[in-house]
């Protein structure tokens, strides 16, 4: 009971502004109770000492640090302020546009490079040389660099004779044959004719020649015994005699 | 309960009407502020920098930064000119500016874990580490210089309060406001107000026991 009495003489001497005189059941309770009396007197010193500390005041060049500041805020960052101060519907659209500009940039840059390069049509192979027409149409097909018929012939019917389909084009190849069956035949120009004349075995059913296109493949032509001009051969009276004389 | 009877009493009249006035005068100057007129606007700074820094020093025990997060309060009231509202007084609008810097400066410090030399143990209620301050028992010299050891010694003990104990004790006790712009200020009711005073008050009279 006397506890719960001081306790309440005590809040009321707290809330007391200093220097105010408290109530009169205060007053009769402090006369009566040493414990509060000290307690009221230990606070009202205390309060007095907080109360003594008084002001602290500002340096003499406040107001001109202050004036500079704002004046840099205004100056400086007046941009960044009204940025700032955009409303935020205009900000998301803003971020928005930077967004899509950024995800159209990276998709043009992927698309750069996964370009792939030109490719060359899979139906035709690599002509001989490269002043080879490539049109379908067939035409004369010169062979320079090394003609045919100074190769070896190797008229056998044991050369290996493969057969060979199709192949995917291959670019710069060194040596390649037009695999055409409406293509004409070849035709040799006339520095060439001279040494497209070989003796032919009119004994031979057929001439056999056979041509590497330097990848290891080789093709084997086969050539009824056919002279042109040749009076060797028409004139052993082969019975493998040329049909007629074109 | 003082009744005025004489002229020289009523000349010296509770300043009941002037602070109404210095009210409606800090409106119209911000008022004025808003329009563009930096005369205004330094008025109102010269009319309160000197509590603000007071104050801020008071709660943060560091002059320069004070004086630092003072000028920022008046920054801020600077830029939300426009959207100042009357509906308090702009003693208390100030102050609730000033109020948050100091407690965000105080809770910056405390994440940043500044350790005291001199020492400090830790209460059992979990406030704020407290520094170990012991009295300066030398016989008295002068009265001047007890006093100021005294104003530092006091000074130290309300840096080591926890924050929300520090601001309504220096509000009441140093700045003498009353227990109901204390509450408008800390946002907070005017018993909330009363308790916190109570508690910091005790820790103080335990922490000044050989100056009382």
């Amino acid at each position: 009971m006397k506890e719960t009495k001081c306790e309440a003489i005590r809040c009321e001497l707290d809330e007391l502004t200093l220097g105010d005189e408290c109530s009169v059941a205060a007053t009769q309770h402090l006369q009566q109770c040493g414990e509060c009396r000290e307690f009221h007197q230990k606070q009202t010193r205390l309060r007095q000492i907080i109360g003594g500390l008084g002001t602290v005041e500002a340096p003499p060049d406040f107001d001109f640090r202050l004036r500079a500041r704002l004046a840099n805020e205004s100056n400086a960052a007046g941009f960044h302020l009204r940025v700032l101060q955009w409303p935020f519907a205009t900000k998301g659209v803003a971020v928005a546009a930077m967004l899509v500009l950024f995800v159209a940039g990276v998709v043009l840059v992927r698309r750069n490079m996964v370009t792939p390069p030109p490719s060359v049509p899979s139906d035709s192979q690599v002509a001989v040389s490269d002043q080879q027409p490539t049109g379908p149409a067939p035409g004369p097909i010169e062979v320079k660099e090394q003609p045919l018929v100074q190769r070896p012939a190797v008229a056998s019917n044991d050369a290996p004779r493969r057969i060979r389909s199709e192949r995917p084009v291959q670019p710069k190849r060194p040596m390649a044959v037009l695999e055409r069956a409406n293509e004409g035949a070849t035709l040799f120009s006339d520095s060439q004719r001279q040494a497209a004349i070989f003796p032919v075995d009119a004994s031979l059913q057929s001439l056999r020649v056979s041509f590497d296109d330097g990848h290891g493949n080789a093709r084997t032509i086969s050539v009824p015994t056919i002279s042109f001009g040749s009076q060797r051969a028409v004139a052993t009276g082969n019975q493998f005699a040329p049909k007629g004389v074109w | 309960m003082n009744t005025l009877t004489t002229i020289d009493e009523l000349a010296f009249a509770p300043p009941l009407q002037q602070e109404v006035e210095d009210t409606t005068s800090d409106h119209a100057l911000l008022e004025a502020t808003r329009t563009g007129d930096q005369d205004a606007f330094a008025e109102l700074v010269s009319r309160y920098r000197n509590q603000i820094t007071s104050y801020i020093y008071r709660m943060t025990s560091d002059y320069d930064g004070a004086v630092d997060l003072a000028q920022e309060t008046f920054v801020r009231v600077y830029r939300a000119r426009d959207r100042y509202q009357r509906s308090y007084a702009f003693s208390t609008y100030i102050y609730r500016i000033a109020t948050n810097l100091a407690i965000s400066e105080l809770r910056k410090r405390k994440r940043r874990k500044l350790v005291s030399l001199t020492g400090f143990f830790q209460p059992s209620d979990g406030a704020e580490p407290q520094e170990l301050n012991p009295p300066d028992c030398r016989p008295l010299q002068d009265s001047e210089l007890v006093d100021a050891e005294r104003r530092n010694a006091v000074q130290r003990a309300i840096s080591t309060l926890p924050e929300k104990y520090r601001a309504p004790l220096i509000l009441r006790d140093v700045d003498g406001r009353s227990y109901d712009e204390i509450a408008t200020i800390l946002e907070t009711s005017e018993g909330t107000v009363k308790s916190r005073i109570s508690r910091a008050r005790g820790f103080l009279r335990e922490k000044m026991r050989a100056y009382l």
